[in-house]
């Protein structure tokens, strides 16, 4: 301690070292040379003490932050940001990225154009020599010579050691299947965010904002299960495209959805596009009906109008229905299509497909009735899924009784397919509404977003009635032996400038199987079959959106793990003899 | 003494010195090795993912029945061609033991055999 030889000691050291301190720092004009020099040689160690301090501290903050530079410089080189792969129930891949290098050059660092543009094209022969000579003459520094060529090319473009050619790693998206699921997926646009389907809807999850952010260009962001089902997928598109030559159809759509969780196994709408190509979704003939088309969804509709009639405990099955004459209604005739001109209990009004019967049905409930049960099974409201495109139902302004009639026999209500096909499931599960959606689910999940809609023995007979009219009604041609398929015949006439169109048909079809434990539930719409020879001049829905049907579930029935059950009893025994409660009154 | 002192200092700071050169030049080394490392990680899962897309689209399903219906003669699966496991008739027994010298002989020895079915009807399905 130098400071306390000049001062010598002192008993008041304790108390004066502040001032001492200060002196031998900031020395006075009574202190001598050798006490100076050791002040200035003091403060000389304090300032060094404390450069080297904060140069210290610093390579303590430098060592313990993350190697930053190496993964900036990598992370710069990808131009389209990342995102995760979509994968169906089984994992298989359904979209994945692969990073592909793409040429591009600099105009100004190039020496000799022409030689350049010979030799590009001998390493990329199909490249538009023209094209790529009048871009390297642009007067820019950077222009795009192709996007997304091959390793292969790319190695050899390499070692051709042109100055002024370069290559950048950009995120492709990729789907694999090409148009096998498109409108369900969607698709990206050229710098990889999704603007259609389900693409569109990982962004409005948050993605956007953290490729915003800069965060989302890593390749270990967790996969997307879907609960679509590819090979279901496939069989579905095979059959409806081969459907839809034979039938020279406008276009078909085919759906697939889980009775007790409300996933949709597979949604196809031809024609479709290919979402590696997504300038074909720009046709307006290629939209998804299913979800983005709002339809009168014709006679399969009567089912709800039976559910409600069973289920307001005022009808049964045996109740009889007038349909000897035509419905007048004011203006309006209801007719039958090959009416029965008799008296139709309530099972014969839905096998016959009566439209005066399920008329007189809906009339006997009430308008207002009628209104709060399809409110309550969702067919009023915009529904709403994963999926950004949805259309809203288009539902009578004044909703007088002739509405309550036609939409009866589902005339006047256009809904989405996938929402009356959500009604369906209800009318088939023991009465339960299940929102629809494509992400996997499983049985408990659902149930905690379902509602019960309808009594279970309504839903009960409800069964027996699609699997009656599959044993001897309109939907014989849908029934594969072993599968026990209950279903139901749309034909609904197309309206044209205001009037319905006697040739202009939408046929529809909606299946249950198996009908005595429903686990799948299948639509298949037509729009605009023509007849042909063999279905002896009919275009009727029966005779072309049935054995649709029926060939559809014979190929996904195995692939759904439903084992087929042979000599199973009628619809009568099987299901009606089954039932909790007693059904025959 | 002094003098011992200070090259004793000297000799530690040359240490000193050397040591830390070849700490840092160490961690250089393993700097760079790491970023190659991790480049090299991403080119192997970008391949892995370019790969992984060629396969899922060689292995899609409109491909697949494509290649069957130019190349197998096989026909879809009907619903009756499923069957149950336990509708599985049992392993007829064994007419001659495996290890006989003499098939013949040995059924000749133990008539009873040849009693038993040798085939079977499934149960129910006629």
């Amino acid at each position: 301690m130098p400071a306390s030889t000049v001062q010598g000691p002192a008993p008041e050291t304790q108390e004066l070292w502040r001032r001492r301190l200060l002196r031998t720092l900031l020395y006075g004009q009574s202190v001598d040379r050798p006490a100076k020099s050791q002040a200035r040689i003091g403060l000389a160690i304090a300032a060094f003490a404390l450069c080297f301090s904060v140069i210290a501290g610093r390579l303590v903050m430098y060592a313990a932050s993350d190697n930053t530079t190496v993964r900036r410089s990598y992370a710069a080189d990808a131009v389209a940001t990342a995102r995760p792969d979509i994968l169906d129930r089984n994992g298989e891949i359904l979209a994945t990225d692969v990073r592909m290098p793409s040429l591009y050059g600099e105009p100004q660092r190039i020496i000799d154009k022409d030689e350049a543009v010979e030799l590009l094209a001998t390493a990329i022969p199909d490249l538009d020599a023209a094209e790529v000579r009048e871009r390297l003459s642009m007067r820019r520094r950077f222009v795009w010579l192709r996007r997304e060529i091959t390793p292969k090319q790319r190695q050899d473009v390499h070692r051709l050691g042109l100055p002024g050619i370069g290559f950048m790693h950009e995120n492709k998206r990729v789907y694999p299947n090409g148009p096998l699921v498109s409108h369900l997926l969607g698709h990206v646009n050229i710098d990889n965010q999704g603007i259609a389907g389900i693409e569109k809807w990982l962004d409005s999850r948050g993605l956007a904002d953290l490729h915003l952010a800069g965060l989302a260009r890593d390749r270990l962001q967790r996969p997307v299960e879907l609960a679509v089902d590819l090979r279901v997928q496939h069989a579905i598109r095979d059959e409806l495209v081969k459907a839809r030559t034979k039938y020279k159809a406008l276009a078909a759509a085919g759906l697939v959805l889980d009775a007790r969780t409300g996933e949709i196994v597979s949604m196809v709408s031809v024609p479709d596009y290919d979402p590696n190509n997504p300038r074909e979704a720009l046709d307006p003939t290629r939209i998804n009906r299913l979800t983005t088309g709002v339809f009168e969804m014709g006679s399969t509709f009567k089912a709800l109008t039976l559910a409600m009639a069973l289920d307001s405990g005022r009808m049964n099955l045996n109740s009889m229905f007038d349909a000897r004459v035509p419905l007048q209604y004011g203006r309006h005739t209801i007719n039958d299509y090959r009416g029965q001109k008799r008296m139709l209990s309530m099972s014969e009004v839905f096998t016959y497909s009566s439209n005066i019967g399920t008329a007189r049905m809906a009339l006997a409930l009430g308008v207002e009735h009628h209104k709060s049960f399809l409110r309550r099974l969702g067919q009023l409201d915009r529904l709403r899924t994963e999926l950004p495109e949805s259309a809203e139902p288009i539902v009578p302004r004044r909703w007088a009784e002739i509405n309550t009639v036609t939409i009866a026999f589902g005339h006047g209500l256009s809904v989405a397919p996938l929402q009356a096909m959500m009604a369906n499931a209800a009318l088939m599960n023991g009465g339960f509404l299940i929102p629809p959606t494509f992400r996997k689910r499983s049985e408990d999940e659902a149930m905690q977003v379902a509602t019960r809609v309808l009594k279970e023995e309504t839903s009960e007979k409800m069964r027996y009635l699609m699997r009656l009219n599959a044993e001897k009604g309109t939907a014989k041609r849908a029934d594969v032996d072993g599968f026990y398929v209950g279903g139901k015949t749309g034909t609904s006439e197309k309206v044209v400038n205001g009037r319905y169109a006697r040739n202009k048909l939408l046929n529809t079809f909606t299946a249950v199987f198996p009908a005595d434990r429903p686990r799948y539930l299948l639509l298949v719409m037509l729009d605009e079959p023509q007849a042909i020879p063999e279905t002896h001049g009919y275009a009727t829905s029966g005779w072309n959106a049935a054995p649709v049907a029926g060939l559809i579930i014979a190929r996904i029935a195995p692939l759904l793990s439903i084992t087929p059950r042979f000599d199973l009893p009628p619809a009568e025994r099987l299901i009606l003899a089954s039932a909790p409660s007693p059904t025959r009154r | 003494m002094m003098r011992i002192l200070n090259i004793l200092v000297i000799a530690a700071l040359v240490t000193a010195a050397a040591y830390v050169y070849k700490i840092k030049f160490e961690s250089t080394r393993q700097a760079e090795r790491l970023a190659k490392l991790r480049t090299e990680i991403r080119q192997e899962q970008d391949a892995i993912a370019a790969l992984r897309a060629e396969w899922a689209r060689l292995d899609s399903p409109a491909r697949i029945q494509e290649l069957a219906d130019r190349h197998l003669k096989l026909r879809p699966i009907e619903p009756r061609q499923f069957d149950t496991l336990d509708r599985l008739p049992v392993r007829p027994p064994d007419l001659v033991p495996p290890d006989a010298a003499d098939p013949i002989g040995s059924l000749l020895e133990n008539p009873s055999v040849l009693e038993l079915p040798t085939a079977s009807i499934p149960q129910g399905r006629r």
